[in-house]
C-alpha cells in the first residue's frame, strides 16, 4: 500500500528521530519522578517530542505518535507512516490517555486481607508471594493459568515461554469480542483461519450483515478511511461514481445510518438474507467462477433460502433482496462484511465474496503468522480446570472476564477455588475484586510491546514516558517470576521487557534485516513505530463442498417474541472504555445519549409493551435480568430491543461504577442476542442527551442533495430565496497574510466522534458528568449535529461536525462589550479568556451555538491533570470559551516557519479534529492559498459546497460539502 | 355628608410632616422582613460568585434568563418616574404635583436595583468596571459597538439624572421639615436641604435648574429604554432582532412604571393618611396613562407577530409559533391576559376610581410586564437557529432568591424613604393648591 507522507508527518518523524536516542525506555528508566532541578538534556521546555508507538485500545493495532511535553504524554495522534491508521485515530485511541492518567488506577501492589479489603504492600513482598506460589505450583503440571487478551506477538511469545517454563499449558486467550464467529466461518469455508484485510475503497457495492465497521468491527480507523473513499461522490454528471452500501441488521448503528440503505432485519435472519442474496446471484448466473467454487454444492446450500420466504421472516421486501443481489453480483468489486454473532451470517458473507470473485479483490486473506507453539486455550477449559481445583495460581492480566464472561461460564465461582489469584491491570475492575494480589502494570503508553495488525504490518510499542504509578511492566513480572520460580531458569533470560521484545524482533525479522544490521533496523522501527512491508496475500480456495448442516441459523431466536440485541457501544466497546470520562461524555452518535445504558425500543413495540420514554424495563433471559430505561426509536427492528454493552460496572473506577446495566450478564457465551421476557420496572430514569431534538425543521444546517441531482450536475437551490445582500456598515476585514479556513465533507463524515475526543485532549476541554450534561452545561467545543429525518425522500440520518465557524462577519464579536471576542487578521474569531467578564451575549448571538460558558471551575481529578496541554490555557469559572481552530498549533507552525525563514507550508498546521478524523472529512488550510489542499477540495467538489446557515450572512470560514444521498424510500 | 375638605398651605405642611414622625412597630417589622430577604439574596449571590454561575439554571442556550429579565423590568419601572416628573412638568400637567415625588423616588431606587441585576448576571462580576472607559496603562477600552456598553452608559446616565432630579425637588420640602423638627432630625434635614433659606435668589436658581433638569431628563425617557431594547434588537436572534423594539419597549416601560406607581401609591396614600392630598382625580389620570400604554403594548404584540408572519422568515415564524404554543406558551398567554385584557377594564371610570380593583390590576400588570421580558428573553433563546441546541429554562433557587432580593431591596429603600423624607412635594402642591381643591370638590360632588 503506498504510504503518503505529508510534510507534517515528515516533521514529526524528524523530531522523533532526533529524540529516538532519548526514548525513556532505552536507558535505565528513572524509578521516581523528580523535578528538573538538574534538567534532562533531552527535554527542551516548551518543545514537544514525538514518540511512535502502537495503540492497544482495540485489536486493530493502529500506529500512534505520542506527543510528549516536559516528560508527559499529552496527546496521542495517528502515526502517518503506519498503513493502518495513516495518521488518523479514533475516540477510543484518543481517550487512552485517560486510562493512563486515570485517577482510580491502582497506585501500588495490594494484597487482599482476611477481611476482604485490600492493603498496599511493597513490590518485593508481592513478588515473593507469587514466586513462592509459582514454585510450588510448577512442581505439578497444568497448575498455573495465565488469562489475558490476545496480545502482540512478543508478549504472546513471552507468555508462552513463561507458561511452558512453569510446566503448564493453561494460556487462556480471552476477549469478549474476539471475532470467534468470523474465525469459525473461515474454518468452515476455507478449512482454516486467515487474516482478512478489506479494501472497501476498491468496491462499488457493500453489504454489511450487522458489521459496524465504522465503530467497533474490525479495524474501524482503516475501514472508515476506505469507506470515505468509497462513499464520496465524484464526477458530477452522468458518469457520477458513488459507492452503494446496504446494511442488514436489527439496529441502526451509526454505520447502518451511514450506509445508503439501512434494512431493519429480524436478528435471527441476517444469515438467511445473505444466503438468499447468494441464491439470487447464483440463479441469475452472476457468480464468477473462482478456484474451488463448486456451483452445484453452493446451489444446494442456498436452495432453502427462497427470497420471498426469507423476506417475510426477516422483514425485508423480496424485491429488495433481488435488487441487492443484482447490484452485488454485477458490481465491479463488491464486499460483504458480517458482524453478527451468528456464524451463518459470516459464512454467508464469505460465500458472497467468494462467489462473486471478490476474494483477492476487495478482501485479501493472509496466512496467519502466529509464532509456533501450543494454541491458546478457551476460557471454558480454564474454568473447568479451576472448578476441578487443578489450578493453583491464576494470573489474570488486562482482561475482565468477571464482567464480560457469560454467567453460564460461572467464571467467578471457579476463580474462587483458585488458591492464589493474581490480577495485573490498571484500574481495578470486577475481576480484581476476586483477586488475592493486585499488581499495577504499566499502561501500554508506558510499556514495550508490539502488534501485528496483519502480516506485513508489524507495529512496535515503546514507552513514551516514565510511569505514572508504582507499576511494573507485565513483561517484567513474567521475566522476574520465570527467573525466580521456573525449574528451567533459561526460559526468559532477559533483563527486562525491552530486552525481551528486542530479542524477539531480532529473531523474528532476521531475514528482513538489511546490510546495516539489526541495530539500524531496530532504531528505524522504533522511530517509525514499527516495520511495514508488503506480504503477498494467500491464495485461498473455498472448501470443495458444503453439507447442508454447515448452516445453522440461530433457532432459539426464531419466533421469539422479543430479542435482546446487545451491541458494543462505539466508545465503551466491551466495557473497557467505561472508566474514561471523555468516552462517557461523547454521546453515542445515533441515540445521542451520554453516561448511561438504554434500551432501544421500536415505537410499535413500545405501544405493544405499553412503555414510554425513560421508563425502566426489566429484560429477563434465562441467565439473568437487566434493568434499563427505554429510548424509543424507529432505528431498531420491532422484534428486537437493542442495549449497548459497556456500562453496568460494579467496580472499575469512579466513572464506570454503578452506571447503567451490563448486558453480558444475560447473554450466553459468544452471543449478542437472546430471546428475552419483558417486565415493567419500577419508575423511570432520565436518559440524558445534550441534544434537544432530531428534527432539523428544514433549516439550512445539514444540507443534502440526491444522487439524481448530483448526476444531473445541478447545484441545488438554496433552501429559501437568498436574503438580499446587505450593505456593509463596517469596513471589510483585511487579512494580510493568512485566512484560515476549513472544508468538511459531510459524505466522508461517519459521525464517529474522534474529532470530539481529540478536541478534549488537545484543548483542555473539561468533562462535566451526567448531571451537568442534563443541566445543559456540556463543554464540547466540537459536537456532532445529528438529525433524524422522517420522510422517504430523505437520508437515514444526518450528521455534521459543528464547531466554531470562525465567521468573517462574526455575530459574537460586536456584541462583546470588552473586546474579549475579537477578530484576528488571520480570519480567526479569538476569544481572550483573560478579558472575558462573562456577559454571555456572544453565545446568545451565535447562531451555531458553539460557544461554551464555564459554569463552574473545571476540575481534573489528579492525575488526569497531567494530560493537560501546556500550550492551552485552562479556563476558569465565569468565562466563555470555544473552538480556536487550535490556535496554539497555528502559532507553533507560524513560529516554526518564521525561525526557518520560510512561509508556512500547506498541511503543516493541522487542528486536532482534522488530524484525528479517520475518514479524512476535515481539511484545514489557508484560504488565501488557492493551491492548498483545503481550497482544492472546495474546487473539486464545487457542486457540493455550502455554508451552514448561509442566509444569515455570517460568512463562515468553514465550508461544508453537502451530503449526497440515495433517498431511503427508493430501496 | 362630610364637609368638602379644603386643605390650606398649613394643612398640606402638617399632613406631609406627619409622615415623617417616628414609625410604629408594624413599619419596623415590614422593614425587618425586607431586610431578611435582601440578606438571604445576598448570601445566594455570594454563593453564586464563589461557586460559579452553574448554581443557577442558566444553561445552553438560555444564557440569559431571570437576571436580565429583572434588569429590563426594573429599568422599565424607572421610566414612568421621569415621565411624570419631567415630561408632565414641561407640559404643566396639573395632576402631576401630588404624584411625582412617589414616582421619582420609585425611579431612583428602581434604577439602582436595575443596576444590580447585570452585576448578578456577570460571570466575573469582579471585573464589572471593564464595561466603563477608564484610563489604564494598556489603553484597553470597551467596544462601543456593543449594545451592552451603550447600556452601561444609558443606565448610569439615567441614574445620575434621576437622583439629581429627585434631590433637587426635595430641597425646599426638606427645608420645611428642618424648620419644623428638632434634634438629630433638624441636623439631618439641614444637611440634606443644603442650607435652603427660601430667598428670592434661591427660588430663582432652583426654578431654573429644575427646568433644566426636566429638559435634560426628557430625552432620557425615550433613549434609555430604547438602548435597553437594543440589547436584544441588535442581536440576530429571531424574536429579538426587530426594528420595533425601541418604541415597543418604551411604551412597555411607561406602562409597567405607571402600574408600579399605582401599586406603591395606593397603599402609601392609605397608610400615611394622604387621602386629602392624593385624590382619586390623580389616580384616575394615572390609570388613563396605564390604559393608553397598554393599548400601545397590545398593538406592539400584534405588529410583532404580524411582522414575523409577513417576513416569511422560517426562523422568525417558528420562534413566534413556539412563543404562542411551545413550552413557554402558557407564560405568553398569561402575559396577554395581564397586559392586554385586564387593563381594558380601565375604560370604565368606575374601575378607575375603585382603588382596590386598581391595586389588583396594577399588580397583575407588574406580573405581566415581568413575564413579557422573560418570554422575550428566555423564550427567544430557547428556540434559536439550531434545533439540536434548543432548551427551556426553569428558575433555580438562586435565581428566584436573587429576583426576590431585587424586589425586597427596592421596597425596603422606598419604605425607608417614605418615612424619613417627604414623599409628597409640599412646594408643588401649594403651587397647585387651586387644582387640588377643585379636584376635592369635584370628588365630593360626585360622591354626593
Amino acid at each position: 500500500m503506498p504510504v503518503e507522507v505529508s510534510r507534517r508527518s515528515f516533521l514529526k518523524l524528524a523530531a522523533a528521530s532526533g529524540a529516538a536516542a532519548a526514548v525513556p525506555g532505552c536507558k535505565p528508566a528513572a524509578r521516581h519522578l523528580i523535578p528538573y532541578v538538574i534538567p534532562d538534556d533531552d527535554v527542551i521546555p516548551g518543545t514537544p517530542a514525538f514518540f511512535a508507538s502502537s495503540c492497544n485500545e482495540c485489536a486493530a493495532g493502529c500506529g500512534v505518535v505520542a506527543r510528549v511535553r516536559e516528560g508527559r504524554v499529552i496527546k496521542l495522534e495517528g502515526n502517518p507512516v503506519d498503513p493502518i491508521s495513516q495518521g488518523a485515530s479514533c475516540a477510543r485511541g484518543q481517550a487512552a490517555l485517560q486510562g493512563l492518567y486515570n485517577p482510580d488506577r491502582l497506585q501500588r501492589p495490594h494484597r487482599r486481607g482476611a477481611d476482604g479489603l485490600i492493603n498496599p504492600i511493597p513490590w518485593d513482598a508481592a513478588m515473593g508471594q507469587i514466586n513462592k506460589a509459582l514454585r510450588e505450583a510448577a512442581a505439578g503440571s497444568d497448575q498455573i493459568a495465565f488469562i489475558g487478551p490476545p496480545m502482540g506477538p512478543a508478549h504472546e511469545w513471552m507468555v508462552e515461554q513463561w507458561i511452558g517454563a512453569l510446566n503448564s499449558r493453561m494460556r487462556v486467550a480471552y476477549a469478549p469480542l474476539d471475532g470467534a464467529q468470523q474465525r469459525a466461518a473461515m474454518q468452515l469455508c476455507f478449512g482454516r483461519e486467515f487474516v482478512p484485510a478489506y479494501h472497501i475503497d476498491r468496491a462499488e457495492v457493500l453489504l454489511s450483515l450487522r458489521a459496524d465497521f465504522l465503530e467497533t468491527w474490525g479495524s474501524p480507523v482503516e475501514l472508515a478511511r476506505q469507506y470515505a473513499v468509497f462513499h464520496t461522490p465524484v464526477n458530477p454528471g452522468a458518469n457520477a461514481k458513488f459507492g452503494l452500501a446496504y446494511y442488514v441488521g436489527p439496529r441502526m448503528s451509526i454505520t447502518a445510518a451511514k450506509c445508503d440503505y439501512f434494512l431493519p432485519c429480524h436478528p435471527a435472519y441476517e444469515a438467511a438474507v445473505g444466503l438468499a442474496i447468494l441464491r439470487v446471484i447464483l440463479d441469475k448466473g452472476l457468480a464468477h467462477p473462482a478456484p474451488g467454487l463448486d456451483m452445484q454444492a453452493l446451489r444446494n446450500l442456498v436452495a432453502p433460502f427462497d427470497p420471498a420466504a426469507v423476506a417475510t421472516k426477516a422483514g425485508i421486501r423480496a424485491e429488495t433482496i433481488e435488487k441487492m443481489a443484482q447490484q452485488f453480483g454485477q458490481a465491479d468489486g463488491a464486499v460483504a462484511l458480517a458482524g453478527s454473532d451468528d456464524e451463518a451470517a459470516h459464512v454467508a458473507a464469505w460465500l458472497l465474496n467468494a462467489a462473486t470473485g471478490n476474494l483477492g479483490k476487495t478482501v485479501d486473506l493472509y496466512e496467519p503468522e502466529t509464532p509456533a507453539g501450543a494454541p491458546a486455550q478457551n476460557l471454558d477449559v480454564a474454568v473447568q480446570a479451576m472448578h476441578d481445583g487443578k489450578i493453583k495460581v491464576a494470573l489474570i492480566a488486562n482482561t475482565n472476564p468477571q464482567f464480560s464472561a457469560s454467567p453460564q461460564v460461572h467464571f467467578g465461582e471457579a476463580l474462587r477455588k483458585v488458591p492464589l489469584v493474581v490480577w495485573c491491570g490498571n484500574v481495578p475492575d470486577e475481576t480484581a475484586q476476586l483477586a488475592h494480589l493486585l499488581l499495577p502494570v504499566n499502561h501500554w503508553v508506558e510499556d514495550w510491546g508490539d502488534t501485528c495488525a496483519r502480516p506485513g504490518v508489524y507495529g512496535l510499542r515503546q514507552p513514551t514516558m516514565t510511569r505514572v504509578v508504582y507499576s511494573k511492566p507485565l513483561g517484567d513480572i513474567l521475566i522476574e517470576t520465570a527467573r525466580a520460580a521456573a525449574p528451567k531458569a533459561s526460559a526468559l533470560p532477559f533483563e527486562n521487557t525491552q530486552d525481551a521484545v528486542r530479542a524477539f524482533w531480532q529473531q523474528r525479522f532476521k531475514n528482513h534485516v538489511g546490510a546495516e544490521g539489526f541495530d539500524a533496523f531496530w532504531d528505524q522501527a522504533l522511530r517509525e513505530g514499527g516495520y511495514f512491508t508488503n506480504v503477498k496475500p494467500a491464495a485461498v480456495k473455498l472448501q470443495p463442498a458444503f453439507s447442508q448442516s454447515a448452516i445453522k441459523l440461530p433457532e432459539d431466536l426464531e419466533g421469539a417474541e422479543l430479542i435482546l440485541n446487545a451491541f458494543p457501544h462505539p466508545y465503551l466497546y466491551d466495557g473497557s472504555g467505561a472508566d474514561k470520562p471523555w468516552l462517557q461524555e461523547i454521546a453515542e452518535p445515533v441515540s445521542q445519549i451520554v453516561w448511561d445504558s438504554w434500551a432501544e425500543v421500536h415505537p410499535d413495540t413500545a405501544k405493544r409493551l405499553n412503555v414510554n420514554k425513560n421508563d425502566l424495563i426489566q429484560l429477563t433471559s434465562p441467565l439473568g435480568t437487566i434493568e434499563v430505561p427505554v429510548h424509543i426509536t424507529t432505528g431498531v427492528h420491532p422484534a428486537a430491543i437493542a442495549v449497548p454493552i459497556g456500562q453496568g460496572h460494579t467496580s472499575y473506577g469512579r466513572y464506570a461504577r454503578n452506571r447503567g446495566a451490563n448486558p453480558w450478564a444475560v447473554l450466553p457465551p459468544g452471543r449478542l442476542t437472546i430471546a428475552i421476557k419483558y417486565n415493567r420496572g419500577v419508575g423511570q430514569r432520565e436518559l440524558v442527551s445534550p441534544v434537544y431534538t432530531g428534527d432539523m425543521y428544514n433549516r439550512p444546517i445539514v444540507e443534502t442533495m440526491t444522487l439524481a441531482e448530483f448526476q444531473r450536475g445541478e447545484k441545488p437551490q438554496p433552501w429559501e430565496e437568498p436574503y438580499p445582500s446587505p450593505s456593509e456598515l463596517y469596513q471589510p476585514v483585511v487579512y494580510p497574510k493568512h485566512e484560515w479556513g476549513m472544508t468538511i465533507d459531510l459524505n466522508a463524515c461517519t459521525g464517529c466522534g474522534a474529532c470530539i475526543a481529540a478536541c478534549y485532549a488537545e484543548n483542555n476541554v473539561p468533562f462535566v458528568g451526567k448531571e451537568e450534561v442534563r443541566r445543559g452545561h456540556i463543554m464540547q467545543w466540537i459536537r456532532l449535529e445529528r438529525y433524524l429525518p422522517e420522510t422517504a425522500d430523505s437520508p437515514t440520518l444526518l450528521t455534521m461536525p459543528m464547531l466554531c465557524q470562525q465567521c468573517s462577519h462574526a455575530p459574537c464579536e460586536p456584541v462583546c462589550p470588552v473586546f474579549a471576542a475579537v477578530h484576528s487578521n488571520e480570519g480567526l474569531n479569538l476569544q481572550v479568556y483573560n478579558r472575558c467578564i462573562g456577559t454571555r451575549y456572544c453565545e446568545n448571538n451565535c447562531p451555531y451555538k458553539v460557544r461554551h460558558f464555564n459554569w463552574f471551575k473545571p476540575a481534573w481529578p489528579k492525575p488526569l491533570n497531567l494530560q493537560l496541554n501546556p500550550d492551552v490555557t485552562v479556563r476558569g469559572a465565569g468565562v466563555m470559551e470555544k473552538c480556536t481552530f487550535c490556535v496554539q498549533r497555528i502559532r507553533f507552525g507560524e513560529i516554526q516557519a518564521l525561525t526557518e525563514n520560510r512561509n508556512v507550508r500547506d498541511g503543516e498546521i493541522v487542528p486536532a479534529c482534522a488530524e484525528a478524523c479517520p475518514s479524512r472529512a476535515i481539511t484545514f488550510g489557508d484560504m488565501k492559498d488557492p493551491d492548498s489542499a483545503m481550497m482544492k477540495r472546495r474546487r473539486e467538489h464545487e457542486i457540493r459546497v455550502y455554508k451552514a446557515l448561509e442566509p444569515l450572512n455570517t460568512l463562515p470560514a468553514i465550508t461544508y460539502l453537502r451530503q449526497v444521498y440515495r433517498p431511503r424510500g427508493e430501496v | 355628608m362630610a364637609a368638602v375638605p379644603q386643605p390650606d398651605y398649613h394643612e398640606i405642611d402638617r399632613t406631609v410632616m406627619r409622615t415623617l414622625e417616628w414609625p410604629g412597630w408594624k413599619y419596623w417589622v415590614w422593614i425587618g422582613f425586607l431586610f431578611t430577604v435582601v440578606v438571604w439574596a445576598g448570601l445566594c449571590w455570594v454563593n453564586q460568585i464563589y461557586n460559579g454561575l452553574g448554581v443557577t439554571n442558566l444553561k445552553q442556550p438560555n444564557m440569559w434568563a431571570m437576571y436580565i429579565t429583572n434588569f429590563v423590568f426594573w429599568v422599565g419601572i424607572a421610566h414612568s418616574g421621569t415621565l411624570i416628573s419631567a415630561i408632565l412638568y414641561l407640559f404643566r400637567s396639573r395632576w402631576r404635583t401630588a404624584v411625582y415625588r412617589i414616582a421619582e423616588t420609585m425611579t431612583a431606587f428602581a434604577v439602582m436595583t436595575a443596576g444590580l441585576c447585570p452585576l448578578m448576571h456577570l460571570g466575573r462580576v469582579w471585573f464589572f468596571y471593564w464595561l466603563l472607559p477608564y484610563p489604564n496603562e494598556r489603553w484597553l477600552q470597551p467596544d462601543f459597538r456593543s449594545p451592552l456598553v451603550w447600556d452601561a452608559f444609558a443606565v448610569s446616565t439615567y441614574l445620575t439624572i434621576s437622583i439629581l432630579f429627585l434631590f433637587m425637588g426635595l430641597i425646599p420640602d426638606v427645608a420645611t421639615a428642618r424648620d419644623e423638627s428638632t434634634g438629630w432630625r433638624k441636623f439631618f434635614y439641614g444637611l440634606v436641604c443644603l442650607g435652603w433659606q427660601g430667598s428670592d435668589d434661591q427660588w430663582r436658581h432652583y426654578k431654573g435648574v429644575y427646568l433644566l433638569l426636566a429638559g435634560l431628563a426628557t430625552p432620557l425617557v425615550i433613549s434609555v429604554h430604547s438602548v435597553v431594547s437594543w440589547d436584544f434588537a441588535m442581536a440576530q436572534l429571531p424574536g429579538w432582532h426587530s426594528t420595533i423594539f425601541a418604541p415597543y419597549f418604551v411604551a412597555g416601560a411607561i406602562f409597567s412604571g405607571c402600574a408600579m406607581v399605582l401599586t406603591l401609591m395606593i397603599p402609601v396614600r392609605k397608610w400615611l393618611d394622604l387621602e386629602d392630598l392624593i385624590t382619586p382625580w390623580h389616580i384616575d389620570n394615572l390609570a388613563r396613562i396605564v390604559l393608553f400604554t397598554s393599548l400601545i403594548v397590545t398593538y406592539s404584540y400584534l405588529v410583532e407577530s404580524w411582522m414575523a408572519w409577513y417576513s416569511k422568515d422560517p426562523f422568525e415564524v417558528m420562534t413566534f409559533h413556539e412563543r404562542y404554543f411551545g413550552p413557554y406558551g402558557y407564560l405568553f398567554w398569561l402575559m396577554v391576559f395581564c397586559n392586554c385584557i385586564v387593563p381594558l377594564l380601565l375604560f370604565s371610570a368606575k374601575v378607575r376610581r375603585n382603588l382596590t380593583l386598581l391595586f389588583i390590576i396594577s399588580l397583575l400588570i407588574n406580573v405581566g410586564m415581568w413575564l413579557e421580558r422573560y418570554v422575550i428573553i428566555a423564550g427567544s433563546l430557547a428556540t434559536n437557529f439550531m434545533p439540536s441546541q434548543w432548551g427551556f429554562h426553569t428558575p433555580s433557587v438562586t435565581e428566584a432568591s436573587l429576583t426576590a432580593g431585587t424586589f425586597a431591596f427596592f421596597l425596603m429603600m422606598f419604605s425607608l424613604f417614605a418615612r424619613f423624607l417627604p414623599i409628597i412635594s409640599t412646594t408643588e402642591l401649594k403651587e397647585g393648591l387651586r387644582w387640588l381643591r377643585q379636584a376635592l370638590r369635584q370628588e365630593s360632588a360626585e360622591a354626593a
